[in-house]
């Protein structure tokens, strides 16, 4: 009768003791985010989506070697006269269905500022997968664009949802 | 009696889909258990074998996804005594702070999912208030909240500075009482210690035959530890504890990785203590290639002891990799230790063994 009334008690006494823990931090300021209507802002060092800038590259292919998923092809310009590769970049595809974000074809980049280089911005969705081979153009904007393999041309992300309230760090 | 069979799983948060266990059933006891694993299939040590050392380690990242610090340093201590590489002093204590932290972080979720396991939420969400201060701690240093390709060949990655130094600080001295606090809401609750102090013991001697490592084997009271064992990245060099179970129950086995906390908290505020000026990696070709041979290396990972054993023929990829991978080995005693236990006991048992599947099915 004793031990039962024991177990009752520290039992009880257990329950009070927990509950005492989750009062206290009843009282103190919340550590949830209202996501999304509330973000928050990566670390300067956070591997985000990747980016690409036609203009600086200079179509070495160190990325692309260095790449372990095999995300990335290039191609690099044609000099129209001599018929010899010139040091630009014609179009540069990078899939970010493959990309596992490890960083390494950034830190493989030779140019200054990088060519290649992680984005700040986490929040990518695609409803199919060829939107998520990204190709980049001198000429085109930031973003990259989608290649369509059955119109065989580029086009504009569509159903992408893009939420770009965090600034493109370089 | 007529018995049944039940299919058991995916249960555990880190199953997710892996692991079913086959029951069969006489009325509420379990007569016979076959742990199934499988579906995950995605080859990493094949995969390795087509890219570059330095390539590899981002694959590692991927097997125990909840603690990916040791992976990478597993296999980065195994490629580089394949190269006979010298890690300067700097990179070799930044190894062990980001390790440790991870056994915390990882320890931080087997608590949480643990106390689910048994039917305590509130834990859940605290365990991850104090793991998400580690993943900021992280993504401040290398970008990555889970995956990281920190640890690399020679060194590591990125540096750390005088403010990256005082946050890991604050996080200690935010999170030792937490400990506390976790004993107070789980470690000795009645109810807890109820479906857990008695169940799923595992001997010394079968847990030595089995093969078991890391805190499942501790917690049967088999004091060893690779970090003591085969001191890497100068571990010798630091005070700290193993702590043991005494029966090797379930209690035991989630009691040890609470103390191990502890533990991880003196060691970390050891080395930022005498934290070395220096170099952060030591000169490492860009694709290397080491001469032909094998190295083996292990090192104590959150769930027990990892080991890589790698082949080179002298080329840029490893002509072979095998990985022994703590889950993986943990699970099979699973058949053994289930046999004429309740069906209850099954969910307390599993997830006293915290498992990964990344690591189970590579
Ligand atoms: S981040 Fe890694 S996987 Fe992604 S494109 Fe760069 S190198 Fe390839
Ligand atoms: S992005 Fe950088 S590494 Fe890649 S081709 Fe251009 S310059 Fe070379």
């Amino acid at each position: 009768m004793i031990a039962y009334f024991r177990l009752v008690f520290r039992s009880t006494w257990a329950f009070v003791e927990g509950l005492w823990i989750t009062l206290r931090y009843l009282f103190k300021p919340s550590v949830t985010v209202q996501y999304p209507t509330e973000k928050l802002v990566p670390y300067d060092a956070f591997r985000g989506a990747l980016l690409f800038d036609p203009a600086t590259c200079i179509a070495c292919s160190l990325c692309a070697k260095a790449c372990p998923s095999a995300c990335i092809a290039l191609e690099s310009q044609v000099h129209p006269e001599t018929k010899k590769r010139v040091p630009k970049v014609e179009w540069y595809t990078l899939d970010l269905g493959k990309c596992n974000f490890c960083g390494l074809c950034q830190e493989a980049c030779p140019t200054k500022p990088k060519s290649v280089w992680h984005g700040l911005d986490y929040e990518f969705a695609f409803s199919n997968r060829d939107e998520m081979v990204r190709c980049w153009k001198p000429g085109f904007p930031l973003a990259g664009r989608v290649w369509d393999p059955k119109k065989k041309a580029f086009r504009d992300l569509e159903s992408h949802i893009p939420v770009r309230d965090v600034e493109a760090r370089r | 009696m007529d018995t049944m069979f039940v299919n058991l799983g995916p249960q555990h948060p880190s199953t997710h889909g892996v692991l079913r266990m086959g029951l069969t059933l006489a009325g509420e006891v379990i007569t016979k258990a076959v742990p199934d694993i499988g579906y995950l299939h995605r080859g990493t040590e094949k995969l390795m074998e087509a890219r570059s050392y330095a390539q590899c380690v981002v694959l590692t990242d991927r097997w125990d996804y909840c603690s990916a610090m040791p992976n990478n340093l597993a296999f980065c201590l195994s490629a580089e005594k394949l190269l006979g590489t010298q890690v300067p002093p700097r990179a070799q204590t930044l190894r062990v702070v980001m390790c440790e932290l991870n056994r915390i972080a990882s320890h931080l979720i087997f608590l949480g999912t643990y106390g689910i396991d048994i039917g305590a939420f509130t834990p859940f969400l605290y365990v991850f208030r104090e793991r998400e201060m580690i993943l900021d701690l992280y993504e401040a240093l290398c970008g990555a909240r889970l995956t990281y390709n920190y640890i690399r060949l020679g060194g590591v990655a990125s540096d750390v500075d005088a403010d990256w130094i005082s946050k890991c600080r604050e996080f200690l001295e935010f999170f030792k009482p937490r400990v506390d606090e976790y004993d107070t809401l789980l470690s000795f609750n009645p109810i807890f210690l109820a479906r857990t102090k008695e169940v799923g013991l595992i001997s010394q001697s079968a847990a030595v035959s089995w093969g078991l490592s890391g805190p499942n084997l501790r917690g049967s009271g088999v004091s060893y530890d690779v970090r003591k064992s085969e001191p890497y990245c100068g571990y010798e060099a630091y005070d700290f504890d193993v702590p043991v179970g005494e029966h090797g129950s379930c209690w035991d086995r989630y009691f040890c990785r609470v103390q191990e906390m502890r533990q991880s908290v003196r060691i970390v505020e050891q080395a930022l203590a005498k934290l070395p000026e220096g170099e952060l990696s030591a000169k490492v070709p860009k694709i290397p290639k080491p001469p032909p041979g094998e190295a083996y290396a292990h090192v104590e990972a959150s769930r027990g002891d990892l080991g890589i054993f790698l082949v080179s023929d002298g080329g840029a990829a490893p002509y072979r990799i095998h990985v022994r991978a703590p889950c993986f080995i943990n699970l099979a005693i699973l058949q053994d230790i289930l046999v004429g236990k309740k069906v209850a006991d099954v969910i307390a048992v599993l997830g006293s063994f915290d498992i990964v599947l990344g690591e189970v099915d590579r």
